[in-house]
């Protein structure tokens, strides 16, 4: 262990320490500063340091790709990527970028100390190899899914591609529901830069495998980008909520070789397990299924898998996902099963059960809030729904409202909770202002209104409020 | 219909336990296949995808791990005597993958073309040409064979696999130099196996420095 000083671009120093054996990956070696806040990775390729186009991309990323710069969001996007803080020239061509945050690496168990890549928990085998603690409910699955399509969408909102989107590239903490996007560096900036790698087996999108046997400058060969990286979520979306590969089923593609039938089997030939008329590769006695994540994910998936794994532009945007899952995440239910493995449930009507997950059916109706947003003067539509529980996490802007999303900048006080009192659902309110009651009168913060099927109340009387009409799905 | 549980990536570590590899070299190999368990078991892919099978050969030839998840897996007892009875790990090896390895079918998934690390540090002391023959003829799976230490002759590894590596030597610090090399190895393979082509060369992590790749 030696101490060591490396020089940034604009020549400031930066310190870390030698170690014989650093921990490396495919393209650099890392090493940790003296208090282990961040960490500093080498290019293995010692022309790194004299390819202009790398430090290029690097300047771009570092600056004007850079979201956790951005004035109002930066602190949010910092917890969501594991975005490099600066390139050093000296003693050869590297980044400097924050070290993960403790709750990245297993606390407990056989894997202790490991970083928590997505893999351990979306492969049924190793989920089985981690302690309970670990796994974390399935509600924080739909957490970690938010964020991983809020973080994609950022980037793709700045025109960036990520390129090897994957269960490596991600780190996530299914124990309290968060992930970060690490590895940033190898974006690509489209047109600017070309990808450096193709992706990670199972992520990578067909058309990209089935053309890989062509020359990289032939027109044909097709190369990660935004459309890629949709397949690419999509995948990790699937994995996450269901812990199993959407592509990966019985079907024989090919009876010659392991790596033939892989290769088509995720290329050429890919088929959705799931897919609605062609039950060739579907695993026997699959459950739970895409339908039972609700309507919104269910149509995403069948667009992302059916309609769009061979068409890269019918597939669903990052944004499209986000918004998905934030709406799904008002639909979960808990399971009245205390040794239910998912302990949640998407209630996604005609009756709120019985989970998917244990077969437990709810004790009583459950209720649920239809939220309707006002298209014309006196036109009411429907705009999503609330399941109500006593341990939802209550009433927000983006529910009172129709022009509110609970992306990153969203204020997030709540605004009112729920709760069951002799025998009546209550939505009491906390800070809307201008609460009415199904009867036309103000419900001031500290009051209540009473869930009734039917009667519909106004969570807000601003132009963008929303209409709530209380109804309760049969158990 | 069996549940489906995905590919298994076959690795055959097939070790010379000659009387020459007695004392320092046979303990180190001990620690090596010990560090080699212990660093993929700490990788998820390799953990979900590898499973280890175990062949050592002295005067004879024994399977003393039957192919194993990485968890269930228990460290072998290696001891070193008797002489050098290459050809006949070799017809152990080819049994072994018969018998263990799932072939694709038409109706079968089948499992990754298995890989074998070969390692001894001295001369066949038994007929292995015609075994030698098979395997390679055969592509029983992507062989890496190396000569350990200055007594082996890379001259019928040759013959078995075009990918030879030498060892400089039997130390202890080599030894395990080398087992981290295969552990490497494993984690490189377990991670892009879906991208190789059938009959494509796999890709190994450049050896470290007192490993050489033998042309």
């Amino acid at each position: 262990m030696t101490k060591r000083t490396a020089t940034t671009k604009d020549g400031k120093p930066v310190e870390y320490v030698e170690v014989p054996d650093p921990p490396a990956g495919g393209m650099k070696k890392v090493y940790f500063s003296p208090d282990k806040s961040y960490v500093v990775a080498f290019f293995h390729d010692h022309q790194a340091s004299t390819d202009a186009n790398r430090i290029a991309r690097l300047d771009a990323v570092l600056g004007r790709f850079n979201p956790t710069s951005d004035p109002e969001a930066g602190e949010y996007w910092k917890r969501l990527f594991c975005w490099p803080t600066g390139v050093v020239t000296r003693p050869t061509l590297g980044v400097v970028a924050p070290a993960y945050p403790p709750g990245y690496f297993f606390e407990t168990g056989p894997f202790k100390g490991k970083e928590k890549k997505g893999k351990w928990f979306s492969s049924p085998k190793l989920r089985g190899y981690l302690p309970d603690a670990e796994r974390g409910d399935w509600r924080n699955y739909f957490q970690i899914c938010i964020l991983i399509a809020r973080a994609i969408r950022r980037l793709h909102q700045a025109g960036l591609a990520h390129s090897d989107l994957s269960c490596n590239n991600i780190l996530i903490d299914p124990s309290r529901g968060l992930s970060v996007v690490i590895d940033i560096d190898s974006l690509v900036v489209p047109g600017m830069f070309p990808p450096d790698v193709l992706g990670t087996p199972g992520y990578i999108a067909p058309e990209v495998l089935a053309t890989t046997h062509l020359p990289v400058r032939d027109p044909k060969r097709q190369h990660p980008n935004a459309r890629t990286d949709q397949h690419a979520l999509a995948v990790l979306i699937y994995e996450y909520l269901l812990f199993r590969h959407p592509l990966k089923g019985p079907k024989i593609f090919s009876a010659k070789s392991a790596e033939e039938d892989e290769h088509l089997g995720l290329g050429e030939m890919a088929l959705f397990i799931e897919h609605p008329t062609d039950q060739s590769n579907r695993p026997p006695g699959l459950k739970p299924t895409v339908a039972d994540l609700g309507p919104h994910l269910a149509d995403l998936f069948r667009r992302a898998f059916v309609n769009g794994l061979h068409a890269p532009n019918d597939r669903p945007g990052a944004i499209e996902w986000e918004r998905a899952l934030v709406r799904t995440w008002d639909l979960l239910h808990p399971c009245a099963n205390a040794k239910c493995p998912s302990r949640w449930f998407v209630a996604r009507g005609p009756k709120a059960g019985p989970c998917p997950s244990c077969g437990a059916k709810p004790p009583a109706a459950v209720p649920v809030l239809q939220l309707r947003k006002e298209v014309r003067p006196g036109q009411w539509m429907p705009d999503g729904s609330l399941v109500v529980h006593n341990g939802g996490l209550g009433l927000h802007h983006w529910h009172a409202r129709d022009n509110v999303f609970p992306g990153e900048k969203a204020d997030r006080t709540r605004l009112g909770y729920f709760a069951l009192h002799q025998g009546k659902w209550l939505l009491v309110n906390e800070g809307l202002d201008t609460l009415t009651s199904p009867g036309g009168s103000r419900v001031p913060p500290g009051q209540a209104v009473e869930l009734k099927p039917g009667a519909a109340f106004r969570l807000s009387q601003d132009p963008h409020g929303r209409l709530a009409v209380p109804g309760f799905l049969p158990n | 219909m069996p549940e489906f549980t995905g590919r298994r990536l076959p690795i055959y570590l097939v070790l010379d336990c000659s009387g020459s590899m007695s004392g320092e070299p046979i303990e180190a190999v001990r620690q090596g296949v010990k560090a080699l368990l212990a660093d993929l078991r700490g990788d998820p892919q390799a953990l979900e995808t590898a499973f280890l099978s175990v062949i050592t050969f002295d005067s004879g030839a024994r399977q003393v791990s039957p192919l194993t998840e990485l968890m269930a897996f228990q460290e072998p007892n290696l001891e070193a005597s008797g002489s050098t009875a290459l050809g006949e790990a070799l017809k152990l090896l080819e049994l072994a993958v018969d018998k263990e390895v799932k072939k694709s079918t038409a109706t079968q998934k089948g499992d990754w073309k298995p890989l074998v690390f070969l390692m001894t540090d001295g001369q066949p002391t038994d007929n292995w040409q015609a075994p030698a023959d098979a395997v390679k003829a055969r592509k029983l799976g992507n062989v890496i064979a190396c000569a350990a230490g200055p007594g082996a002759d890379a001259g019928p590894l040759k013959k078995i696999t075009e990918v030879v590596v030498k060892l400089d030597d039997l130390q202890p610090d080599t030894l395990k130099q080398f087992f981290r090399w295969v552990s490497d190895s494993i984690k490189t393979t377990s991670a892009s196996v879906a991208q190789v082509a059938a009959d494509g060369p796999i890709d190994l992590p450049p050896p470290p420095a007192k490993i050489t790749i033998v042309p």
